[in-house]
Protein backbone atom coordinates (compact mmCIF):
# COMPACT_ATOMS: atom_id res chain seq x y z
CA UNK A 1 0.00 0.00 0.00
CA UNK A 2 2.78 2.44 1.07
CA UNK A 3 4.63 1.50 -2.30
CA UNK A 4 1.63 2.32 -4.31
CA UNK A 5 1.17 5.80 -3.49
CA UNK A 6 4.86 6.38 -3.47
CA UNK A 7 4.55 4.45 -6.71
CA UNK A 8 1.70 7.39 -8.36
CA UNK A 9 3.12 10.07 -6.29
CA UNK A 10 6.48 9.47 -8.71
CA UNK A 11 4.79 8.84 -12.18
CA UNK A 12 1.93 12.14 -11.63
CA UNK A 13 5.28 13.53 -10.66
CA UNK A 14 7.35 12.87 -13.99
CA UNK A 15 4.47 13.09 -16.11
CA UNK A 16 3.77 16.71 -15.59
CA UNK A 17 7.47 17.20 -15.38
CA UNK A 18 9.88 17.86 -18.19
CA UNK A 19 13.71 18.73 -18.96
CA UNK A 20 13.88 22.03 -20.88
CA UNK A 21 16.37 20.90 -23.46
CA UNK A 22 19.32 23.69 -24.96
CA UNK A 23 17.86 23.14 -28.45
CA UNK A 24 16.85 25.41 -31.64
CA UNK A 25 15.50 25.54 -34.50
CA UNK A 26 17.28 26.10 -37.62
CA UNK A 27 14.70 28.43 -39.58
CA UNK A 28 15.06 27.44 -43.18
CA UNK A 29 16.35 23.67 -43.17
CA UNK A 30 14.06 23.07 -39.93
CA UNK A 31 16.84 20.84 -38.40
CA UNK A 32 16.80 20.82 -34.82
CA UNK A 33 20.39 21.93 -33.23
CA UNK A 34 22.38 21.28 -29.56
CA UNK A 35 23.34 24.68 -28.02
CA UNK A 36 24.86 22.67 -25.04
CA UNK A 37 27.30 20.19 -25.74
CA UNK A 38 26.11 16.95 -24.68
CA UNK A 39 26.98 14.09 -27.07
CA UNK A 40 23.89 12.01 -25.91
CA UNK A 41 21.64 14.68 -27.16
CA UNK A 42 23.29 15.20 -29.86
CA UNK A 43 22.99 11.98 -31.19
CA UNK A 44 19.35 12.06 -30.11
CA UNK A 45 18.97 15.10 -32.65
CA UNK A 46 20.86 13.91 -35.46
CA UNK A 47 18.39 10.53 -35.21
CA UNK A 48 15.42 13.20 -34.85
CA UNK A 49 16.16 15.12 -38.48
CA UNK A 50 17.13 11.86 -39.92
CA UNK A 51 14.15 10.75 -39.33
CA UNK A 52 12.08 13.80 -39.79
CA UNK A 53 13.91 14.12 -43.64
CA UNK A 54 12.77 10.49 -44.33
CA UNK A 55 9.21 11.45 -43.19
CA UNK A 56 9.36 13.85 -45.93
CA UNK A 57 9.59 11.60 -48.72
CA UNK A 58 6.49 10.92 -50.70
CA UNK A 59 4.37 8.84 -50.75
CA UNK A 60 4.24 9.99 -46.98
CA UNK A 61 1.95 13.21 -47.21
CA UNK A 62 1.32 14.26 -43.38
CA UNK A 63 4.42 13.44 -42.18
CA UNK A 64 3.10 10.17 -40.24
CA UNK A 65 4.40 7.23 -41.25
CA UNK A 66 2.23 4.50 -42.64
CA UNK A 67 1.94 0.81 -40.79
CA UNK A 68 4.40 -1.45 -41.52
CA UNK A 69 2.70 -3.73 -43.95
CA UNK A 70 1.74 -3.68 -46.59
CA UNK A 71 5.80 -2.72 -47.85
CA UNK A 72 6.03 -0.80 -51.14
CA UNK A 73 8.03 -3.55 -53.35
CA UNK A 74 10.04 -1.19 -55.14
CA UNK A 75 13.03 -1.37 -52.99
CA UNK A 76 12.87 -4.97 -52.24
CA UNK A 77 13.24 -5.87 -56.13
CA UNK A 78 16.21 -3.33 -56.18
CA UNK A 79 17.92 -4.89 -53.81
CA UNK A 80 16.52 -8.46 -55.13
CA UNK A 81 17.90 -7.77 -58.94
CA UNK A 82 21.58 -6.44 -56.95
CA UNK A 83 21.87 -9.60 -55.52
CA UNK A 84 21.24 -11.82 -58.55
CA UNK A 85 23.83 -9.78 -60.52
CA UNK A 86 25.94 -10.37 -57.62
CA UNK A 87 25.15 -13.94 -57.72
CA UNK A 88 25.95 -14.16 -61.23
CA UNK A 89 29.36 -12.65 -61.04
CA UNK A 90 30.17 -15.44 -58.61
CA UNK A 91 29.55 -17.34 -60.82
CA UNK A 92 31.44 -16.07 -63.36
CA UNK A 93 34.36 -16.22 -60.78
CA UNK A 94 34.58 -12.24 -60.62
CA UNK A 95 34.34 -12.51 -56.47
CA UNK A 96 36.18 -8.74 -56.42
CA UNK A 97 32.81 -7.87 -58.43
CA UNK A 98 30.20 -9.90 -56.29
CA UNK A 99 31.48 -8.62 -53.01
CA UNK A 100 30.72 -5.11 -54.42
CA UNK A 101 27.67 -5.99 -55.55
CA UNK A 102 26.53 -7.55 -52.20
CA UNK A 103 27.99 -4.43 -50.27
CA UNK A 104 25.28 -2.50 -52.27
CA UNK A 105 22.64 -4.30 -51.96
CA UNK A 106 23.18 -4.59 -48.02
CA UNK A 107 23.87 -0.57 -47.94
CA UNK A 108 20.35 -0.45 -49.78
CA UNK A 109 18.89 -2.75 -47.18
CA UNK A 110 20.23 -0.83 -44.70
CA UNK A 111 18.53 2.21 -46.07
CA UNK A 112 15.04 0.97 -46.24
CA UNK A 113 12.43 3.28 -43.51
CA UNK A 114 13.07 2.27 -40.19
CA UNK A 115 9.47 2.02 -39.62
CA UNK A 116 9.19 -1.11 -42.59
CA UNK A 117 8.92 -4.40 -41.08
CA UNK A 118 12.24 -5.59 -39.55
CA UNK A 119 12.14 -9.16 -40.21
CA UNK A 120 12.01 -8.11 -43.82
CA UNK A 121 15.26 -6.75 -43.22
CA UNK A 122 16.31 -9.38 -41.12
CA UNK A 123 15.67 -12.21 -43.59
CA UNK A 124 17.33 -9.68 -46.29
CA UNK A 125 20.71 -8.88 -44.78
CA UNK A 126 21.32 -12.51 -43.67
CA UNK A 127 21.07 -13.40 -47.38
CA UNK A 128 23.40 -10.94 -48.31
CA UNK A 129 26.07 -11.20 -45.45
CA UNK A 130 26.11 -14.99 -46.35
CA UNK A 131 26.42 -14.77 -49.81
CA UNK A 132 29.44 -12.20 -49.41
CA UNK A 133 31.36 -14.57 -47.04
CA UNK A 134 31.27 -16.77 -49.61
CA UNK A 135 33.03 -14.45 -51.81
CA UNK A 136 35.02 -13.68 -49.75
CA UNK A 137 36.51 -17.16 -49.42
CA UNK A 138 36.55 -17.41 -53.18
CA UNK A 139 39.49 -14.94 -52.85
CA UNK A 140 40.74 -15.85 -49.30
CA UNK A 141 39.51 -13.03 -47.52
CA UNK A 142 38.96 -15.48 -44.70
CA UNK A 143 38.98 -12.66 -41.82
CA UNK A 144 36.19 -10.73 -43.66
CA UNK A 145 34.14 -14.07 -44.73
CA UNK A 146 34.43 -14.77 -40.91
CA UNK A 147 32.82 -11.39 -40.03
CA UNK A 148 30.47 -11.66 -42.63
CA UNK A 149 29.04 -15.31 -42.16
CA UNK A 150 28.79 -14.66 -37.94
CA UNK A 151 26.43 -11.55 -38.70
CA UNK A 152 23.94 -13.81 -41.13
CA UNK A 153 24.23 -16.56 -38.23
CA UNK A 154 23.21 -14.45 -35.66
CA UNK A 155 20.42 -12.78 -37.88
CA UNK A 156 19.55 -16.75 -38.61
CA UNK A 157 20.64 -19.53 -36.44
CA UNK A 158 18.24 -22.50 -37.73
CA UNK A 159 18.37 -23.09 -41.75
CA UNK A 160 21.19 -21.24 -42.72
CA UNK A 161 23.26 -24.47 -42.87
CA UNK A 162 25.42 -22.66 -45.46
CA UNK A 163 26.41 -19.75 -43.04
CA UNK A 164 27.73 -22.25 -40.57
CA UNK A 165 29.98 -24.07 -43.22
CA UNK A 166 31.15 -20.23 -44.26
CA UNK A 167 32.22 -19.27 -41.02
CA UNK A 168 34.11 -22.48 -39.64
CA UNK A 169 35.93 -22.78 -43.06
CA UNK A 170 37.19 -19.35 -42.95
CA UNK A 171 38.21 -20.40 -39.36
CA UNK A 172 39.57 -23.81 -40.59
CA UNK A 173 41.59 -21.95 -42.97
CA UNK A 174 43.18 -19.64 -40.48
CA UNK A 175 44.12 -22.49 -38.27
CA UNK A 176 41.56 -22.25 -35.40
CA UNK A 177 40.61 -25.53 -35.41
CA UNK A 178 38.93 -25.48 -32.09
CA UNK A 179 36.77 -22.74 -32.78
CA UNK A 180 35.73 -24.29 -36.18
CA UNK A 181 35.00 -27.55 -34.86
CA UNK A 182 32.95 -26.00 -31.82
CA UNK A 183 31.05 -24.23 -34.97
CA UNK A 184 30.49 -27.50 -36.74
CA UNK A 185 28.98 -28.79 -33.57
CA UNK A 186 26.78 -25.32 -32.92
CA UNK A 187 25.83 -25.84 -36.47
CA UNK A 188 24.84 -29.21 -36.44
CA UNK A 189 22.52 -28.62 -32.98
CA UNK A 190 20.29 -27.06 -35.86
CA UNK A 191 19.56 -30.17 -38.14
CA UNK A 192 21.79 -32.31 -39.49
CA UNK A 193 24.16 -31.46 -42.66
CA UNK A 194 26.12 -33.91 -44.34
CA UNK A 195 28.78 -31.12 -45.77
CA UNK A 196 29.28 -29.78 -41.93
CA UNK A 197 29.27 -33.17 -40.60
CA UNK A 198 32.19 -33.97 -43.50
CA UNK A 199 34.17 -30.83 -42.57
CA UNK A 200 33.64 -31.79 -38.61
CA UNK A 201 35.60 -35.28 -39.46
CA UNK A 202 38.11 -33.53 -41.08
CA UNK A 203 38.91 -30.69 -38.79
CA UNK A 204 38.53 -33.37 -35.58
CA UNK A 205 41.44 -35.98 -37.95
CA UNK A 206 43.34 -32.92 -38.19
CA UNK A 207 43.15 -31.92 -34.36
CA UNK A 208 44.17 -35.54 -33.78
CA UNK A 209 47.10 -35.58 -36.17
CA UNK A 210 48.14 -32.42 -33.72
CA UNK A 211 48.48 -33.85 -30.78
CA UNK B 1 -16.98 4.33 39.13
CA UNK B 2 -19.50 2.88 36.96
CA UNK B 3 -19.35 5.91 34.44
CA UNK B 4 -15.29 5.13 34.40
CA UNK B 5 -15.40 1.38 34.07
CA UNK B 6 -17.42 2.17 30.78
CA UNK B 7 -15.18 5.15 29.93
CA UNK B 8 -12.00 2.92 30.17
CA UNK B 9 -12.26 0.38 27.32
CA UNK B 10 -13.60 3.43 24.95
CA UNK B 11 -10.62 5.46 25.84
CA UNK B 12 -7.70 2.74 25.54
CA UNK B 13 -9.33 1.52 21.82
CA UNK B 14 -9.14 5.21 21.12
CA UNK B 15 -5.85 5.89 22.19
CA UNK B 16 -5.27 2.87 20.34
CA UNK B 17 -6.51 3.50 17.35
CA UNK B 18 -5.14 6.65 17.40
CA UNK B 19 -1.19 5.63 18.07
CA UNK B 20 -1.65 3.39 14.70
CA UNK B 21 -2.97 6.02 12.49
CA UNK B 22 -0.10 8.30 13.24
CA UNK B 23 2.58 5.41 13.03
CA UNK B 24 1.10 4.58 9.42
CA UNK B 25 0.89 7.93 8.75
CA UNK B 26 4.38 8.89 9.30
CA UNK B 27 5.31 5.09 8.35
CA UNK B 28 4.17 5.83 4.68
CA UNK B 29 5.61 9.58 3.99
CA UNK B 30 8.75 8.49 4.94
CA UNK B 31 8.55 5.55 2.58
CA UNK B 32 6.98 7.67 0.21
CA UNK B 33 9.94 10.27 0.28
CA UNK B 34 12.21 7.66 0.49
CA UNK B 35 11.27 6.17 -2.96
CA UNK B 36 10.86 9.61 -4.12
CA UNK B 37 14.56 10.06 -3.71
CA UNK B 38 15.85 6.89 -5.35
CA UNK B 39 17.89 6.61 -8.29
CA UNK B 40 15.42 6.09 -11.31
CA UNK B 41 15.95 3.07 -13.05
CA UNK B 42 16.68 4.53 -16.70
CA UNK B 43 18.40 7.84 -17.73
CA UNK B 44 16.73 10.77 -18.94
CA UNK B 45 15.05 10.42 -21.56
CA UNK B 46 16.18 12.84 -24.21
CA UNK B 47 13.49 12.01 -27.18
CA UNK B 48 10.54 12.70 -24.46
CA UNK B 49 12.41 15.81 -23.07
CA UNK B 50 13.12 17.16 -26.61
CA UNK B 51 9.61 16.35 -27.85
CA UNK B 52 8.09 18.09 -24.95
CA UNK B 53 10.84 20.93 -25.36
CA UNK B 54 9.88 21.46 -29.08
CA UNK B 55 5.93 21.62 -27.71
CA UNK B 56 6.47 24.55 -25.70
CA UNK B 57 8.56 26.74 -27.80
CA UNK B 58 7.71 30.24 -27.55
CA UNK B 59 9.95 32.02 -29.96
CA UNK B 60 9.49 30.00 -33.03
CA UNK B 61 6.81 28.13 -34.70
CA UNK B 62 7.78 24.26 -34.81
CA UNK B 63 6.15 22.75 -37.81
CA UNK B 64 4.04 19.67 -37.24
CA UNK B 65 6.21 17.35 -39.10
CA UNK B 66 9.06 17.63 -36.47
CA UNK B 67 6.90 17.10 -33.84
CA UNK B 68 5.59 13.67 -35.60
CA UNK B 69 9.01 12.98 -36.04
CA UNK B 70 10.18 13.56 -32.18
CA UNK B 71 6.72 11.82 -30.81
CA UNK B 72 8.09 8.61 -33.14
CA UNK B 73 11.18 9.03 -31.63
CA UNK B 74 9.54 8.86 -28.19
CA UNK B 75 7.53 6.02 -28.86
CA UNK B 76 10.53 4.04 -29.69
CA UNK B 77 13.01 5.06 -26.97
CA UNK B 78 9.67 3.98 -24.88
CA UNK B 79 9.37 0.28 -26.57
CA UNK B 80 13.13 -0.10 -25.99
CA UNK B 81 12.40 0.32 -22.31
CA UNK B 82 9.50 -2.32 -22.26
CA UNK B 83 11.26 -4.19 -23.25
CA UNK B 84 14.43 -3.81 -20.84
CA UNK B 85 11.56 -3.80 -18.40
CA UNK B 86 10.16 -7.44 -19.69
CA UNK B 87 13.47 -8.89 -19.94
CA UNK B 88 14.43 -7.94 -16.69
CA UNK B 89 11.44 -8.48 -14.35
CA UNK B 90 11.60 -12.67 -14.40
CA UNK B 91 14.72 -12.97 -12.80
CA UNK B 92 14.49 -9.67 -10.58
CA UNK B 93 11.33 -11.70 -8.82
CA UNK B 94 13.45 -14.60 -8.41
CA UNK B 95 16.17 -12.90 -6.94
CA UNK B 96 13.79 -10.64 -4.61
CA UNK B 97 12.66 -14.01 -3.91
CA UNK B 98 15.66 -15.41 -2.78
CA UNK B 99 16.84 -12.43 -0.78
CA UNK B 100 19.35 -11.23 -3.29
CA UNK B 101 18.77 -8.02 -4.17
CA UNK B 102 17.16 -5.72 -1.28
CA UNK B 103 13.75 -3.63 -1.58
CA UNK B 104 15.25 -0.39 -3.26
CA UNK B 105 15.84 -2.05 -6.24
CA UNK B 106 12.62 -3.60 -6.69
CA UNK B 107 10.92 -0.06 -5.65
CA UNK B 108 12.88 1.22 -8.11
CA UNK B 109 11.64 -1.46 -11.04
CA UNK B 110 8.31 -0.68 -10.06
CA UNK B 111 8.22 3.18 -9.77
CA UNK B 112 9.40 2.65 -13.49
CA UNK B 113 6.83 0.35 -14.35
CA UNK B 114 4.39 2.50 -13.42
CA UNK B 115 5.86 5.49 -15.04
CA UNK B 116 6.06 3.66 -18.49
CA UNK B 117 2.65 3.00 -18.62
CA UNK B 118 1.72 6.32 -17.72
CA UNK B 119 4.01 7.22 -20.94
CA UNK B 120 2.44 4.71 -22.91
CA UNK B 121 -1.41 6.40 -22.24
CA UNK B 122 0.21 9.70 -23.00
CA UNK B 123 2.03 8.71 -26.42
CA UNK B 124 -1.08 7.15 -27.59
CA UNK B 125 -3.04 10.62 -26.53
CA UNK B 126 -0.63 12.81 -28.60
CA UNK B 127 -0.29 10.95 -31.63
CA UNK B 128 -4.37 10.70 -31.62
CA UNK B 129 -4.10 14.19 -31.26
CA UNK B 130 -1.91 14.54 -34.39
CA UNK B 131 -3.87 12.25 -36.84
CA UNK B 132 -7.01 10.40 -35.32
CA UNK B 133 -5.90 6.23 -35.55
CA UNK B 134 -2.55 7.16 -35.05
CA UNK B 135 -2.29 6.12 -31.64
CA UNK B 136 -3.22 2.64 -32.74
CA UNK B 137 -0.07 1.97 -35.21
CA UNK B 138 2.53 4.49 -33.02
CA UNK B 139 3.93 1.46 -31.41
CA UNK B 140 3.38 -1.31 -33.93
CA UNK B 141 5.74 1.31 -35.89
CA UNK B 142 7.80 1.99 -33.27
CA UNK B 143 8.66 -1.68 -32.81
CA UNK B 144 9.73 -1.70 -36.16
CA UNK B 145 12.52 0.75 -35.74
CA UNK B 146 13.68 -0.02 -32.11
CA UNK B 147 13.93 -3.56 -33.85
CA UNK B 148 15.68 -2.46 -36.81
CA UNK B 149 17.84 -0.20 -35.03
CA UNK B 150 19.29 -2.93 -33.52
CA UNK B 151 20.07 -4.80 -36.55
CA UNK B 152 21.78 -1.72 -37.87
CA UNK B 153 23.99 -1.59 -35.09
CA UNK B 154 25.01 -5.49 -35.58
CA UNK B 155 25.83 -4.64 -38.90
CA UNK B 156 28.11 -1.87 -38.03
CA UNK B 157 29.98 -4.74 -35.69
CA UNK B 158 30.66 -6.54 -38.96
CA UNK B 159 33.14 -3.92 -40.30
CA UNK B 160 34.56 -3.71 -36.72
CA UNK B 161 35.16 -7.58 -36.64
CA UNK B 162 36.43 -7.58 -39.99
CA UNK B 163 39.09 -5.00 -39.47
CA UNK B 164 40.01 -6.91 -35.95
CA UNK B 165 40.34 -10.21 -37.35
CA UNK B 166 42.19 -9.24 -40.40
CA UNK B 167 44.99 -7.21 -37.77
CA UNK B 168 45.05 -10.50 -35.97
CA UNK B 169 45.27 -12.85 -39.47
CA UNK B 170 48.32 -10.25 -41.12
CA UNK B 171 49.94 -10.54 -37.84
CA UNK B 172 49.65 -13.94 -37.65
CA UNK B 173 50.41 -14.68 -41.40
CA UNK B 174 53.43 -12.32 -41.02
CA UNK B 175 54.96 -14.18 -37.85
CA UNK B 176 54.50 -17.53 -39.37
CA UNK B 177 56.49 -15.93 -42.58
CA UNK B 178 59.32 -14.77 -40.57
CA UNK B 179 59.20 -17.82 -38.91
CA UNK B 180 59.95 -19.57 -42.37
CA UNK B 181 62.70 -17.44 -43.47
CA UNK B 182 64.45 -17.92 -39.80
CA UNK B 183 63.97 -21.13 -40.17
CA UNK B 184 67.53 -22.52 -39.89
CA UNK B 185 68.04 -19.77 -37.20
CA UNK B 186 65.10 -19.40 -35.14
CA UNK B 187 66.73 -16.02 -33.17
CA UNK B 188 64.43 -13.29 -34.28
CA UNK B 189 67.15 -10.77 -34.00
CA UNK B 190 69.16 -13.09 -36.24
CA UNK B 191 66.61 -12.90 -39.48
CA UNK B 192 66.69 -9.21 -39.57
CA UNK B 193 70.50 -9.27 -39.44
CA UNK B 194 70.60 -11.07 -42.38
CA UNK B 195 68.18 -9.14 -44.05
CA UNK B 196 70.72 -6.20 -43.71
Amino acid sequence: MAAQSAQSAQAVQSRDTFLLLPITIDSTTKDITNLSHDPLLSRELEALNNLHRSLKQPPITDGVPPPPVPVHPHRTAMIEKMRNTGNAAFRKQNYREAIDLYTHAIQMALTRPGWEPAPLLRDELQQLYSNRAQAHIGINNWPEGLADANCSIEFKKAGNQKAHWRKCKCLKEMGRLEEARDGLEYGLEFGTDPELSNMLKEVQDMLDRRQ
Amino acid sequence: MNKLSLLAPLVYIAVLVGTLAVFSNLYRKRKASKAASLKPWFGPHYARDVYLTLLHQETSKVPDTILKAALLRRATEDIRRIIALRQAKGSLQQLLQRGSIGDDLWTRFTVAEAEIEEELRDVVLEANAFKEGWGNTIFQTANEMANAQRIRDRTDEVVEQAAAERAWWDEKRKRSERELLGESNSDEDGVLVEKR
